[in-house]
């Protein structure tokens, strides 16, 4: 075999190992001491890039939000779901912070153990639990319930986006009522899903935790004005995130902060802060949206997009009622402004800066 | 080798090894610096935006300073402009366009009272002259950015005063005459420009001499004659032009005895002579236009050509009206007019494919008045420039940077015939002397500023809250009087204020949406001012090209593209 | 100091003395006094450790799996159904080579639900990754629970001590409890390397390809089959500081030349000692299993070497296959000239009682012309019916 021969098979392996991610492990490369602007970035960043969630991924999103303001002296148990699995395919890793993966229904109680374990080490490194909806909502929930009661200091978050999206799209008790999934598809028979969402912040509200709230990927500010929140609270804190997929949804990933915004303004996603499991606070809705809107953008309902079909405009009224129930319910309706529901506004900044003072 | 560690763990921030920039299907981001509408839609260039970004932060002379680089009298065209930029701006989609106008003219009074130095430079002592004849305002405009651009200027006025038609033909009802010597005497009054009145081209100083003499020749004599007027032939024996009364009126206070009065155009000049003559004491006063009044329906092309505020307060004042119209026979008792017969007409699409008015047989109705004052425009003097007028009368002008045929000499604003604002002059005298600037140097044309403009649905208006325009003061009906200003001063708070509502379409105003809603972390913030004016700069070895950022971007800075970025770039 | 202690008071005490960070564990049904006793310790202020009180055993696992993850001395205890509810977990503990110690108080697995003495349980869980101890007597246990810690931080490996059900756990007998200046001795800190640690943040529990799969495999039996000498040289060196032994992988008794050989695991094993005293002139070699996981295979090869038989006791079984020791003690012997042939016995399945003549009834079976090479042994077939036996 000529030099050149060898050459070119040396760069064709490089290239191979470039495409499917086998790279050698080399010494540590000493990230975020360099001088490159990437080093500089003025937040923390827990969340790397180079991980391989889907392009628009809410979750990637709500995650990477919540470890800037959660902080560096922190620990991670992550349950198996996307997340896991887009942040660490070996042998790399997008966490700059401790974390660690063991199954996908016990990120509460792996959790738990490294609380305790801080504990009787006597450290202050809070420890934070993720799952998806189907390690929270579902499998995970006894070891979350669990959790909130023997008042450990974990900040539990939990990634709404409706299903079980890494096994492929099945329905979970998160996954709102009428949608279409893998395990509940629409069909000649069938209009999606015939069970509602689970009211889950009920449910933690019956375990009378110091803290408990949703938010939105929509509303960045808010959710990382929560997450300092309960990072400041030394016990069981609760957080759950829309954060809409793409891929499930089935809407174009460019609308994900849309499609997420809609879904607060119609109050299909009520958010919502509670202390002790009493309603504390509320993001008002200035103006409320049809469900429609919300429901148009994505694929998962599209066949309640049929006004000729009774069965379609039954749904559809269906989870309009739905909303307009949270909306009633939670007492949703804001005039004015409220320091809640600025968020997205305060980020422009610009028109609040000297306006009306 | 791979060297597979105990327990499979893995290390910090390792996945930065694995570029996801090449999962990018077809479009990645870029920054899009587009026009904001007010900046595409101002006649004098001005870039709105970027002095309202001044204002924002409370720089109140650079706001100015960035104002007075196009336009050298905001002070004049806060008062007489007619603020196509309000009308373009992308606020009306949220609630109602700022008050652009009324800080303009804030920020000019506000240099004055300041005495803030322009930002120009006196020119060399040897540097080329630009010889301009006419002192309104493209003459000035000219005259003022020659020193911008290192040049010399010397005016040729006919009259004994610069002013042009801000002093002849607009009442100081809308300028008022202190508002207008300020801030002519401060720009007069630079180093590099002189100027010499009475001098009138064709009579005191020729053409040629002027070409032969100067670097270059920019004319800028205006509109002084009216158009001629007849109806079949017919003038009434004591015809008053309008643009004469009006002349007439602001150097001696007096009108021609009448008490029922038909105008018969639609510019600003009817409107001004219209609300004079009502103030002056005529009883009834009726504007006969072709043009038609704003409406939901009214086509843009058909409306009638008036600063909207002015036409509000004429009808406040009680000016009739008529629109859609026009004069067909004056019916004369022996010399003396009792009266008009109008028409209706309106402008269809002939067969030939062009607009054409059309007058609607049956429906004649006559006016009752004594007086029937035209005032259908104007027309140029063309003493002194006879070879370069074209056949319909006015300089022939051939482009943007209204050249003529005649090399060296440029024919700017009114006379152009396709002009009609004190706007479009003062961007005329800029792109003229621009032109001339880019010849003394050997380029062949100025750069021009092709940036697309940013329409409303570019942007995202989630992030901006809704906040009511400002409310300008006004005098009451009652209190009008010939002198007294009607429209007030907005004042510092409320410029400031109407400042904040500013959307910087287009344009990065730093709001760190793209920073935060990245999912991949490919926004980078950037310490100083990146090259393209923003505050950030994609990575795109990790971009995959959602498109959140652009979708999220408040102003439409941020923008989906083809992607042709190749690894390693 | 000798005291007269129920087994699971005395597990208690033992892991009492490892002073362990964190402690988790769950009364799933059936369980055993351990968590009962150690709560009580930690209560009456003589062990400070944080106890974990977890809603399921699957719970449990997982949080003595942060804990040791977390760099925490990590302990549990569970039986029978637990550890089943557990096995995803343990699985996973010992897929991510996490050090900790679990007590297995071995248990029948229902159906029918029966919380009496047998090994299905931890046999259950062969499979998993963990080094399986299984031992003879309550000292043994107290013995090999302090001596598991240091394995398993050796090795980074979980360790599970299998001890009876009931035979052990709930019977009172005579322990030499060390002190806690011993143990503290001869036992080091606690240490895991790839602990999270915010200072030098590890990803644990990554993804991991078909690209390096069987590697990670290979690696994760490599190290249990490594762990062989570290379990010897550990009790070795117990011995050394404590003047007794737990036998280390295994311990061989009776006369060199011997033809019968009984080999068996845990309480058994005492069983069948005081059976072979009572018999005459009976010639036979007894064989202590004590390291189950890893088998020592080259032991287990010397140990029978010049047998003619050997009785492999079973105390689970693999339906459809038979004993689960004794196969793989065939599977260990096949190819050795000369092997023993192999008589593999189920007895005191679900907690039937296990007398010392058995012993005889085993014996004789060798030459019994009828038997079946693997037979549940105690049990009675004419009670089943002729189509059930």
């Amino acid at each position: 075999m000529s030099d050149n021969d060898t050459d070119q098979r040396a760069e064709r392996l490089a290239e191979l190992r470039e495409k499917f991610g086998r790279h050698p492990v080399e010494p540590k490369k000493p990230f975020h001491q360099g001088a490159s602007l990437r080093d500089r970035q003025p937040r923390f960043c827990a969340l790397e890039s180079g991980h391989r969630a889907c392009q628009g991924c809410g979750e990637a999103l709500a995650a990477r939000l919540v470890m800037e303001c959660a902080g560096p002296d922190v620990m991670v148990a992550n349950a198996t779901g996307c997340l896991e699995v887009f942040t660490t395919p070996w042998p790399q890793s997008a966490w700059q912070v401790p974390w660690v993966h063991s199954l996908f229904e016990n990120s509460a109680a792996v959790a738990s153990g490294m609380e305790a374990a801080m504990k009787a080490r006597g450290k202050n490194t809070k420890i934070l639990a993720f799952g998806g909806d189907g390690g929270t909502y579902d499998i995970g929930f006894q070891a979350l319930s669990g959790m909130l009661e023997r008042y450990h200091n974990i900040l539990y978050v939990c990634y709404d986006n409706e299903a079980y999206m890494n096994t492929g799209i099945q329905r979970s008790s998160s996954t709102p009522h009428a949608a279409s999934t893998t395990t509940s598809p629409a069909g000649p028979e069938r209009m999606g899903k015939r069970h509602l969402k689970k009211d889950l912040l009920g449910i933690i509200a019956a375990h009378h935790i110091p803290y408990s709230a949703s938010a939105s990927v929509a509303y960045p500010a808010d959710l990382q004005r929560k997450v300092r929140y309960a990072m400041g609270i030394n016990g069981p804190t609760f957080l759950v995130v829309h954060s809409p997929c793409p891929l499930g949804w089935k809407h174009d990933s460019h609308l994900t902060i849309e499609v997420a915004r809609r879904a607060v303004e119609c109050g299909l996603f009520p958010i919502v802060e509670m202390e002790r499991g009493e309603l504390a606070n509320v993001m008002p809705i200035r103006e409320v949206r049809p469900v429609k809107d919300y429901l148009a953008l994505q694929g998962r309902f599209g066949h309640l997009m049929k006004p000729d079909d009774p069965r379609a405009v039954e749904e559809l009224t269906h989870l309009q009622a739905l909303a307009d129930y949270n909306i009633t319910y939670f007492n949703l309706r804001g005039e004015g402004e409220d320091p809640a529901d600025t968020v997205g506004i305060s980020q422009v900044a610009r028109d609040r800066a000297a306006g009306e003072a | 080798m791979v060297v597979i560690n105990r327990g499979a763990h893995a290390e910090p921030g390792t996945s930065l090894e694995f570029k996801t920039g090449n999962w990018r299907s077809s479009e990645c981001p870029v920054h899009v610096h587009a026009k904001a509408p007010c900046h595409a839609a101002c006649p004098a260039g001005e870039d709105q935006q970027a002095w309202f970004a001044w204002l924002q932060e409370g720089h109140v002379e650079e706001a100015w300073r960035e104002l007075v680089s196009k336009n050298p009298l905001p002070s004049v065209t806060g008062r007489v402009c007619p603020h196509p930029c309000e009308t373009a701006c992308n606020r009306t989609s949220i609630d109602s366009a700022l008050a652009i106008h009324n800080v303009e003219r804030w920020l000019g009074d506000e240099a004055v009272a300041k005495g803030w130095a322009y930002p120009v430079e006196a020119p060399a002592e040897d540097a080329p002259c630009v010889a301009i004849v006419g002192a309104g305002p493209g003459g000035l405009s000219a005259a003022y950015h020659c020193l911008r651009n290192g040049l010399r200027a010397e005016i040729f006025e006919a009259l004994p005063e610069a002013g042009g038609l801000l002093r002849s033909a607009i009442p100081p009802t809308r300028l008022p005459r202190p508002a207008l010597d300020a801030e002519l005497n401060r720009l007069l009054a630079l180093p590099g420009i002189k100027l010499n009145l009475r001098c009138k081209l064709g009579r005191d100083v020729g053409l040629d001499e002027l070409k032969h003499s100067h670097a270059a020749v920019i004319l800028a004599p205006g509109c002084g004659l009216s158009k001629e007027w007849n109806i079949d032939g017919a003038v009434p024996t004591d015809l008053h032009e309008g643009l004469h009364l009006l002349r007439e009126f602001m150097d001696h206070g007096e009108f021609p005895e009448a008490r029922r009065v038909a105008v018969h155009g639609g510019g600003n000049t009817a409107i001004d002579l219209c609300r004079l003559m009502k103030r002056h004491g005529v009883e009834q006063v009726t504007l006969i236009t072709a043009s038609a009044l704003p409406g939901p329906d009214t086509d843009p092309e058909d409306l009638i050509n008036v600063v909207p505020r002015e036409l509000e307060e004429a009808l406040e004042e009680g000016i009739e009206i008529i629109e859609h119209a026009t004069v067909k026979r004056l019916i004369m008792k022996g010399s003396r007019m009792t009266g008009v017969e109008i028409v209706a007409l309106k402008k269809l699409l002939g067969t030939d494919g062009r607009m054409h008015r059309v007058q609607f047989e049956g429906t004649e109705r006559v006016v009752s008045v004594d007086m029937v004052i035209p005032c259908i425009g104007e027309r140029v003097d063309p003493e002194g420039m006879h070879n370069l007028m074209n056949r319909w009368h006015y300089l022939d002008a051939r482009d943007r940077w209204s050249r003529t045929p005649q090399e060296n000499v440029h024919a700017i604003g009114d006379a152009r015939g396709d002009r009609g604002t004190v706007a479009e002059a003062i961007g005329d005298g800029r792109l003229a002397v621009e032109a001339v600037a880019a010849r003394l140097q050997g380029r062949a044309d100025p750069v021009e500023d092709t940036r697309p403009e940013m329409p409303a649905s570019g942007l995202n208006p989630v992030y901006f809250g809704r906040i009511s325009r400002t409310a300008v003061p006004k005098l009451p009906v009652a209190e009008r009087t010939f002198e007294a200003e009607i429209e007030g001063d907005i004042g510092r708070m409320a410029a400031l204020r109407e400042a904040t509502r500013c959307l910087s379409c287009g344009n990065c105003l730093a709001c760190d949406n793209c920073w935060v809603m990245c999912p991949d972390n490919a926004v980078i913030k950037t310490a100083e001012l990146a090259s393209d004016g923003s505050h950030y700069v994609f990575d795109l070895d990790f971009c995959k090209g959602c498109g959140i950022c652009a979708k999220e971007c408040p102003t439409g800075f941020i923008q989906m593209a083809e992607d042709t970025w190749h690894e390693g770039d | 100091m000798r005291e007269a202690l129920e087994g699971s008071q005395a597990i208690a005490r033992a892991v009492a003395l490892c002073e362990p960070d964190v402690v988790a564990a769950y009364p799933i049904t059936p369980q055993t006094h351990i968590v009962e006793n150690l709560s009580k310790l930690v209560a009456d202020g003589e062990l400070h450790t944080e106890f974990v009180s977890v809603e399921s055993e699957f719970s449990a696992a997982s949080v003595v799996l942060g804990a040791a993850a977390s760099g925490a001395r990590a302990y549990t205890a569970s039986s029978s159904q637990g550890v089943l509810l557990m096995a995803e977990v343990l699985f996973n503990i010992a897929g991510m080579r996490i050090p900790l110690v679990m007590t297995v108080a071995n248990r029948a697995v229902s159906a029918p639900l029966n919380i009496w003495n047998d090994h299905a349980d931890s046999m259950a869980v062969r499979d998993s990754g963990w080094i399986q101890l299984h031992c003879e007597n309550n000292q043994e246990a107290v013995d090999t629970t302090i001596q598991a810690f240091r394995i398993s931080q050796e090795t980074d490996l979980p360790v599970m001590v299998c001890m009876d059900g009931f035979v052990l756990t709930h019977t009172m007998e005579v322990i030499d409890i060390p002190t806690i200046a011993q143990v503290r001795k001869w036992l080091p800190p606690f240490e895991f390397k790839r602990a999270l640690d915010p200072s030098d943040p590890k990803s644990l529990g990554a993804l991991v390809g078909p690209d390096f799969f069987p590697e990670v495999r290979h690696s994760h039996h490599a190290a249990v089959t490594k762990a062989l000498p570290v379990i010897e040289k550990t009790d070795r060196s117990w011995a050394r500081a404590f003047k007794r032994g737990c036998g280390g992988l295994l311990t061989t008794e009776g006369p060199k030349d011997a033809k019968i050989g009984i080999i068996a695991m845990g309480s058994t094993v005492g069983t069948l000692r005081s059976g072979l005293a009572k018999t005459e002139d009976a010639g036979v070699r007894l064989i202590k299993l004590r390291a189950f996981r890893p088998l020592p295979e080259e032991a287990l090869r010397e140990a029978t070497r010049g047998l003619d038989h050997l009785i492999v006791i079973d105390r689970a079984i693999s339906p459809g296959l038979g004993g689960i020791l004794g196969t793989e003690i065939k599977a260990v012997l096949y190819g050795t000239p000369d092997a023993p042939r192999i008589h593999n016995h189920a007895i005191g399945l679900g907690g039937r009682d296990i007398p010392e003549t058995i012993v005889g009834d085993l014996l004789s079976a060798i030459e019994d012309p009828d038997a079946t090479p693997f037979s549940v042994f105690d049990a009675d077939l004419t009670m089943l019916p002729p189509e059930d036996r």
